[in-house]
């Protein structure tokens, strides 16, 4: 399976998912101009990996400084899929990593935590 | 055309940076939020309060953005000229982010009501909303007002709206958002 690498930009954040080691990256600011079709590569590439029997654990750390309400619909979709794989018996590990000055930034990780429940979603302080 | 009559005007109202243009772009918006962040940065505004300003600035203008991108081709005429603005209000120890645009009365429609829905919300009641409606995949696509005002309402302390009518069905839609600066 490949791996993908998207380098950063200002509105987008840097993607970096090494499907070898089972290491899913996201770091970066999330506002692109079309969110659905930026991520598409990366929603479709997560649904071929979790379909696949690759890893034994997935870790994910995302780093989102900010964001608009598009995106944050899509990392909804993208945890629902992480739910999905995880209630089919995988174990997967989400790091959502937030400065600790940024309070938005942790609120949106508490939504997201109290919104998957049965994920195991940390809240890493950087 | 006075400059120096704008620029007192400009240094009054606290504005930090405007634009008035006819279209607005994904590189505008981003390489003013680019020199909103080293704005913030050089008065010390802290991440929190910054954060908020970003993000309510890139959501009303990627509204103004994609809404005049999806009337452009329509056969109605439409004139996509838009103001948004950031400014800081001295006594307040706040600041606001303004934007108007010009909206068809189908377009009123969908906006109004969602708007007169979140003003009298607290804010518990905005983020489960937004929660809900986020959950519900409703409004999937960015290009509406789907959670976009949640977000806005969210993270300001308080805004306010209102819709001017102009000739041939059309709407003056101004919408305020003020970040108290903590």
């Amino acid at each position: 399976m490949n791996n993908l690498i998207i380098e950063e930009t200002k509105y987008t954040p840097s993607i970096n998912f090494d499907t070898q080691k089972g290491v899913f990256e996201l770091i970066g600011k999330s506002y692109p101009e079309n969110t659905f079709d930026f991520y598409k590569p990366m929603m479709d590439l997560v649904e071929e990996y979790f379909d696949g029997e690759e890893q034994e654990i997935t870790t994910i750390n995302m780093e989102i400084i900010y964001f608009n309400s598009s995106s944050s619909k899509l990392f909804f979709d993208f945890f629902d899929l992480v739910e999905e794989a995880h209630n089919d018996g995988k174990t997967i590990e989400i790091n959502w990593i937030y400065d600790e000055e940024n309070d938005s930034a942790l609120e949106a990780g508490e939504d997201f935590q109290e919104d998957f429940e049965n994920l195991k979603f940390n809240l890493v302080k950087k | 055309m006075n400059i120096d009559q704008l620029e007192d005007f400009l240094d009054d109202s606290g504005i930090i940076f405007l634009s008035y243009c006819g279209i607005l772009t994904q590189n505008l918006i981003s390489n003013m939020t680019d020199a909103l962040e080293k704005e913030t940065a050089m008065n010390n505004v802290s991440l929190s309060v910054s954060t908020n300003i970003f993000t309510i600035f890139v959501e009303l203008s990627q509204n103004m953005m994609n809404y005049s991108k999806n009337t452009a081709n329509s056969e109605d005429s439409f004139n996509p000229k838009g103001i948004v603005l950031v400014g800081y209000n001295e006594q307040n120890n706040s600041y606001y982010i303004l934007s108007r645009n010009i909206v068809s009365i189908k377009d009123k429609s969908k906006i109004l009501p969602k708007l007169e829905n979140i003003k009298p919300m607290s804010r518990d009641e905005i983020k489960q909303e937004y929660r809900k409606l986020r959950r519900s995949g409703r409004d999937k696509h960015e290009c509406g007002a789907g959670i976009g005002f949640l977000e806005i309402a969210k993270r300001c302390n308080a805004f306010d709206f209102k819709f001017n009518p102009l000739e041939d069905d059309k709407y003056q839609f101004s919408f305020q958002a003020n970040i108290n600066n903590k």
